[in-house]
C-alpha cells in the first residue's frame, strides 16, 4: 500500500457509510493499491460516447479517484454508432446504447469483458442480466438489453441466449421514456400515447428522429390508437413496418408535427420556446426544461414506457496495463460515486446499493422511491430542481422501469425499417 | 477610378438593399447577441430570463460536457494550419500557372472540381480512405486534407484574378535593373501582391474554422469546435454557445480591424515608396 | 493599386489558366525547360494534396459502391444492388426532385441578391477600401459557428421568436406566424443566407472587370440607365453569375446539415438521406448515393458551362 494521502482520502470520501466499507471489504483483494499504480503510469483512456453520459464530472472525479486520465469526447447518437465500428483505434472504451450493440458488437470491434472481473457484477440490476426487473416481471419488447448483453465466450461475437462469464457492455445509465407536455398549454388531460395525435395540437407535437427510437414511438402511439395490433414492436415484420410509417406519413401530411428532433437540446429547445406542446422526450430534458421557469411534466402514459439503456464497451485493441485500467476504470464507475450523479439527473444507475451510499436519504426517496422531497432537491451543480414537498413525475424506479413496454430496437428488417424511415421523412 | 459619383435614386434605391441585405445577414446573430445575456436560469430560446453577464463567465469554466478550450485550441491549430498551406500553395501554384506547363489544364480542371463535389462525398471519401488504408483520421491529418480541399481552390481562383491583372512591366523593370529572380519576387512581386495575400489566409481561416461536413467523419479521436458545439447538443446546452457566438463575432470585428489597419499601412507606406 | 486591394476577398477566378500562351511574353520561351522544371515544383503541391485528398476519396467511393454490406460490416464486392436500390426507390427520385426544386430556388433569390448587391458595391461604393470594408462586414456573420447560427434561428423565427414579436408588437399580424420555422421557407431562408455572399464574390470580380468606357458609351449614345443595366452590363457579368451559380448550386446539393435543422427533420435532401445512410453504417449505399449525385452536379455544371463560357473569366 503505496497510497498517497489524496488517494487515501478521497476514496474514503468515496466510500462514506458504513455498509460500503462491508461492501469494499469483500473485494478489497481485487481493488486495494490500484488507484496508485494508474497515477504513477499516466495511464489515459479515450472514451467517447453521446453528451448524456460524457461528462466532465466524471472524469475529474475519475482522476482524481483513481489517477487515471479518461478524455471524453461527445458526439451525436449516430457519430457514435459510426465511430465504433469505422475508428475502432479512436477509442478505448465506447459509451453506447445496447441498440447500437447490437449493430457493432459483430463487427468484432469491442472485447467482451470478463465477469470475474466486474466487482459488482452480482449487484447489477437484474434487466441486464436476466430481463427482468423482479422474477416475476414480463420482459419487454424489442432489444433488451439482456438479449445482446453476453457473448459465447471469449473471442466469440454471438450474443448469448444465456448469461455467460462474457459481458458486451456493462450498463451504466438508462431510463423509461415517455411523453413531455407542456400542462399549461396541453390544457387536457394525457393518458395515452395516442394523445399526441389529438387534433388540437395539431402542429405542436414532435418525436425523435432516430429511427431505431423513433420508429418505437411510432409503435407504441399507433398501437395506443388502435391502428395496429403488433406481434412484437421490437421486431416488425415488413407489414407491420409499412402500416407503421404510412400512418406517420399520413399524419405529417396532416400537419400534426412541428419538427422532429435528433439531439438531446433540441428537445429542450422545442418545449422551451412553447413550438412544442407534447413531444416524446427524455427525462432530464423534462427537468432542464423546468429549470428555466417553464413548467413541463413527464407524462406516464397507460401503455407503458419506450425504454433505453448504455454501457460502455472496451475496444478490442486494448490489452496490458490499459485493459487493467479499463477494468479498473468500470469498477469504479459501478462502485456509487458515477451511479449517484446520474440518478440525482433522473438517469437510473447499473447498481443501485452502491448509488444509494452516495445519496442523501432525501434524494434516493425523491429519485428512486416516489417519495414526496423532504427538502429541496438539487442539482449536481447545487441548482433547486424541485421544490421541498415534490414528487417525481411517474413515482418510484420500480413503478417506472416495470412499466417498460418495450425497448429502443435494432429489427430483423432493420435495412427495410430505415428505407421506410427515410420515405417517411422525406414524404 | 469610380466614375458613377452621382449619388441618383438608383444609389438609394441599391444603397438601402444593401443595407437591408446586411440586416438580414446579421438578423440570426442579433438573437445570439441578446440571448447571450441570459440571466443564470436563462434558456437557448425566449423568454429570457434576467440579464446577466454569467455566461461569459462560463465559457472560461468547465462545462459539463464537452471542452471549448482543447477543441478551441484545435479549430485555431487546424485553422491555422489551413491558411498557411492555402497561401503557400495557392501562391506557389498561381507562380506556376503563368506559365504554359503539360498538364496544366488537367489540374486547373481538378482545382474546379474540387469546389464543385459536395463536402459529404469529401468527408465520407477520405474517411473510408484512410480506414481502408489502416491509417488513423486525426483532426490535424485527414481533417486537415479535407479541408484543404476546399479552400486551396479558392485561394488558387484568387490567386488567377491576381496574377491576371498583374503588371509584368514591374518585374521587367526590375530585371532590367539587374535584380535576380528570388529579388524580383521578394522585392517587387510580393510586396504588390501581399494584400491578395492576406485575403487568401483569411478566406482559408474562416472556411476552416468553421467547417462542418468534411471535417464529420475524418476528425478522428477528438473534435474540432464545430463538432464539439455539435456533441454538446446531444445534453442540455446553455445560452453559453450564444456568448461563444457573441465573443467570436467581436474577436472578427477585432482582427478585421487589424487586417484593414494593416493593409492601409501597406498601402500607405508603397505609396510612399513609389513617390520616393 | 485599388485593383489589387479590391480581390483580397474576392474568389474571383481568373488568370492565364486555360491560355496560358495568351500572356506569356516571348522572353520566357528562353530556358524553357528550367522554367518547366519550376512550374511543375511550383504547381505539384497542389497537384498532390488534390491528388491525395480528392482523386483518391473519390476513387475510393466508387469502389465502395459497388461492396455489399450488412448491418455492421462492409464487405469487398462487386454488386449493383447499391444503384438497384438507390435508382429503383421513388425516394431517391422524390428526394432528388426536392433537393433540385431546393437549388432552383435558392439560386433564383441569390442570383438576384448577389447581383443587386455586387453591383452596388461595384458601381455605387467609391473607394476600394469601403469596398472592402463593406465586404467584410458582410462575412463577419459566418465566423460566428453554424451550429450556434442554426440554433439560433429557433429564437428568432419561432412562434414566440424576436420576429413574430415584432410582427404583432407592430399590429402586421394578430397570430404568430407558423411557417417561419421548420418549413421549406425557413430552409430556403436560411440557404440564401448561408450561400449569397458565393454569388456576391465572383459577380462583384467579373464587374469590376468591365471596361467603364463601354458602359460610358452605352449611355452617350443614349441608353437609359435600365438598358445599359440590361444590354451591357448584365451580358458582360454573365460569367461571374455563372461561376456564382455553380458555387451555390453545388453548395445546396450537397446541404444537410440547413435542411435537417430548418426543416425540423420533416424535409428530406440527397446529402440528408446520405448522412442518415452513413449514421446507419449503410457506407455502400451513401457511397453509390454520392456518386449519383456527383454525376448529377456535373451534368448541372456542365450545363451552366455549355450555357454561358466561363472561361472568358479564365
Amino acid at each position: 500500500m503505496t497510497n498517497g494521502k489524496k488517494k487515501g482520502l478521497s476514496r474514503r470520501a468515496m466510500l462514506k457509510g458504513t455498509a460500503a466499507a462491508a461492501g469494499l471489504a469483500a473485494g478489497s483483494g481485487a481493488i486495494t493499491g490500484f488507484p496508485t499504480i494508474w497515477a504513477q503510469s499516466n495511464i489515459t483512456l479515450r472514451q467517447f460516447g453521446t453528451g448524456v453520459s460524457n461528462l466532465n464530472a466524471i472524469a475529474e472525479r475519475c482522476k482524481q479517484d483513481l489517477g487515471i486520465t479518461l478524455e471524453m469526447t461527445a458526439l451525436d447518437s449516430d457519430a457514435t454508432a459510426q465511430r465504433t465500428v469505422t475508428q475502432p483505434d479512436s477509442y478505448d472504451i465506447a459509451d453506447i446504447e445496447y441498440w447500437i450493440c447490437k449493430k457493432v458488437f459483430p463487427a468484432g470491434v469491442l472485447q467482451p469483458m470478463d465477469t470475474n472481473k466486474i466487482k459488482y457484477f452480482d449487484k447489477i440490476v437484474p434487466l441486464f442480466i436476466t430481463g427482468k426487473l423482479t422474477p416475476d416481471s414480463v420482459i419487454a419488447q424489442g432489444t433488451a438489453p439482456h438479449t445482446v448483453g453476453f457473448v459465447e465466450g471469449m473471442d466469440s461475437t454471438t450474443f448469448a441466449k444465456e448469461p455467460t462469464q462474457w459481458m458486451t457492455l456493462i450498463p451504466t445509465i438508462y431510463n423509461a421514456d415517455t411523453l413531455g407536455i407542456r400542462p399549461d398549454l396541453v390544457g387536457r388531460e394525457i393518458k395515452n400515447w395516442k394523445d399526441i395525435l389529438d387534433p388540437a395540437f395539431k402542429g405542436k407535437t414532435s418525436i425523435l428522429n432516430i429511427p431505431s427510437i423513433g420508429i418505437m414511438d411510432a409503435a407504441m402511439i399507433c398501437e395506443s390508437a388502435g391502428i395496429i395490433t403488433y406481434g412484437d414492436k421490437g421486431n416488425m415484420t415488413k407489414e407491420e413496418i409499412d402500416t407503421t410509417i404510412d400512418f406517420l406519413i399520413k399524419t405529417k401530411k396532416d400537419g400534426q408535427f412541428r419538427a422532429f428532433w435528433k439531439t438531446f437540446d433540441e428537445s429542450v429547445n422545442l418545449m422551451a420556446s412553447g413550438e412544442v406542446v407534447i413531444q416524446s422526450m427524455w427525462s432530464p430534458a423534462v427537468a432542464a426544461v423546468r429549470s428555466k421557469g417553464v413548467p413541463c411534466v413527464y407524462q406516464p402514459l397507460e401503455e407503458g414506457y419506450r425504454s433505453w439503456g448504455g454501457g460502455l464497451g472496451i475496444a478490442k485493441h486494448l490489452s496490458g496495463a490499459q485493459l487493467d485500467a479499463a477494468y479498473e476504470y468500470i469498477n469504479w464507475y459501478l462502485s456509487g460515486w458515477v451511479g449517484a450523479y446520474l440518478n440525482r439527473q433522473g438517469y437510473y444507475s447499473a447498481v443501485l446499493e452502491t448509488a444509494k451510499e452516495n445519496m442523501t436519504p432525501n434524494e434516493w426517496g425523491f429519485w428512486m422511491e416516489g417519495k414526496p422531497a423532504e427538502e429541496d432537491i438539487l442539482s449536481p451543480e447545487g441548482k433547486v430542481m424541485e421544490k421541498t414537498g415534490a414528487v417525481r413525475d411517474g413515482g418510484s424506479f420500480y413503478d417506472r422501469m416495470g412499466h417498460v413496454a418495450c425497448w429502443n430496437a435494432v429489427m430483423d428488417e432493420d435495412r427495410y425499417m430505415v428505407s421506410k424511415w427515410n420515405e417517411f421523412i422525406a414524404s | 477610378m469610380r466614375r458613377d459619383g452621382r449619388r441618383g435614386p438608383a444609389f438609394w434605391l441599391l444603397g438601402g438593399f444593401f443595407v437591408l441585405f446586411v440586416l438580414f445577414l446579421y438578423g440570426p446573430l442579433s438573437t445570439i447577441v441578446l440571448l447571450s445575456f441570459q440571466g443564470p436560469d436563462g434558456g437557448l430560446t425566449f423568454p429570457m430570463n434576467g440579464v446577466s453577464l454569467n455566461w461569459f463567465r462560463n465559457l472560461f469554466e468547465k462545462q459539463a460536457v464537452g471542452d471549448f478550450g482543447g477543441s478551441f485550441l484545435r479549430s485555431l491549430i487546424l485553422g491555422v494550419m489551413v491558411m498557411a498551406t492555402t497561401v503557400a500553395v495557392s501562391l506557389l501554384a498561381g507562380l506556376a500557372f503563368r506559365r504554359r506547363f503539360r498538364g496544366a489544364t488537367f489540374l486547373f480542371y481538378l482545382a474546379v472540381a474540387s469546389l464543385i463535389v459536395p463536402s459529404i462525398l469529401v468527408s465520407l471519401g477520405v474517411g473510408l480512405g484512410f480506414q481502408i488504408a489502416g491509417v488513423p483520421p486525426a483532426w490535424y491529418s485527414s481533417a486537415f486534407g479535407a479541408q484543404l480541399t476546399w479552400t486551396l481552390p479558392f485561394g488558387l481562383l484568387i490567386m488567377f484574378a491576381v496574377f491576371n491583372r498583374f503588371n509584368r512591366s514591374y518585374e521587367e523593370a526590375a530585371r532590367d535593373l539587374g535584380a535576380s529572380s528570388w529579388q524580383t519576387f521578394s522585392n517587387v512581386v510580393l510586396p504588390i501582391i501581399l494584400p491578395s495575400l492576406i485575403g487568401v489566409g483569411l478566406f482559408g481561416f474562416t472556411l476552416s474554422y468553421d467547417e462542418f461536413a468534411r471535417t464529420l467523419m475524418t476528425a478522428g479521436t477528438f473534435n474540432t469546435l464545430p463538432l464539439e458545439i455539435y456533441g454538446m447538443t446531444t445534453n442540455v446546452t446553455t445560452p453559453v454557445l450564444y456568448a461563444l457566438g457573441t465573443l467570436t463575432t467581436l474577436f472578427s470585428f477585432l482582427i478585421i480591424l487589424g487586417v484593414l489597419a494593416t493593409i492601409l499601412v501597406l498601402r500607405a507606406r508603397r505609396a510612399r515608396r513609389t513617390a520616393g | 493599386m485599388s485593383e489589387a486591394a479590391t480581390t483580397t476577398t474576392m474568389p474571383g477566378p481568373g488568370a492565364d489558366a486555360a491560355a496560358p500562351a495568351r500572356t506569356a511574353p516571348p522572353a520566357e520561351r528562353r530556358g524553357a525547360s528550367a522554367r518547366n522544371i519550376a512550374s511543375y515544383l511550383q504547381a505539384a503541391p497542389l497537384a498532390l494534396i488534390l491528388f491525395v485528398f480528392l482523386l483518391i476519396p473519390i476513387a475510393t467511393i466508387v469502389v465502395v459502391s459497388f461492396w455489399d454490406y450488412d448491418f455492421a460490416r462492409i464487405i469487398p464486392d462487386f454488386v449493383l444492388t447499391n444503384y438497384k436500390e438507390a435508382l429503383g426507390s421513388s425516394v431517391t427520385w422524390r428526394t432528388y426532385l426536392n433537393t433540385l426544386r431546393y437549388a432552383a430556388i435558392v439560386w433564383a433569390l441569390t442570383a438576384v441578391i448577389g447581383f443587386m448587391t455586387a453591383y452596388f458595391l461595384a458601381f455605387y461604393v467609391r473607394s476600394a477600401t469601403m469596398q472592402m470594408v463593406l465586404f467584410l462586414v458582410c462575412t463577419v456573420p459566418f465566423l460566428t459557428s453554424n451550429i450556434i447560427r442554426m440554433i439560433s434561428w429557433i429564437p428568432f423565427l419561432g412562434r414566440n421568436g424576436l420576429l413574430n414579436s415584432a410582427l404583432i408588437h407592430i399590429g402586421i399580424v394578430d397570430e404568430p406566424l407558423e411557417f417561419l420555422l421548420f418549413s421549406d421557407f425557413a430552409v430556403v431562408l436560411a440557404m440564401v443566407h448561408l450561400y449569397t455572399l458565393f454569388m456576391v464574390a465572383p459577380v462583384f470580380n467579373t464587374l469590376m472587370r468591365i471596361d467603364r468606357s463601354v458602359v460610358e458609351a452605352a449611355r452617350d449614345a443614349g441608353a437609359s440607365g435600365w438598358q445599359t443595366l440590361t444590354n451591357v452590363i448584365i451580358p458582360l457579368a454573365k460569367p461571374g453569375i455563372a461561376i456564382g451559380s455553380i458555387f451555390v448550386v453545388t453548395l445546396v446539393m450537397g446541404d444537410f446539415i440547413t435542411v435537417r435543422f430548418m426543416s425540423g427533420g420533416q424535409s428530406a435532401s440527397v446529402g440528408l438521406m446520405m448522412a442518415n445512410q452513413i449514421s446507419l453504417l449503410q457506407y455502400p449505399a451513401a457511397a453509390a448515393n454520392a456518386v449519383i449525385l456527383l454525376i448529377t452536379v456535373l451534368i448541372i455544371v456542365a450545363a451552366i458551362i455549355r450555357l454561358v463560357d466561363i472561361r472568358k473569366e479564365l
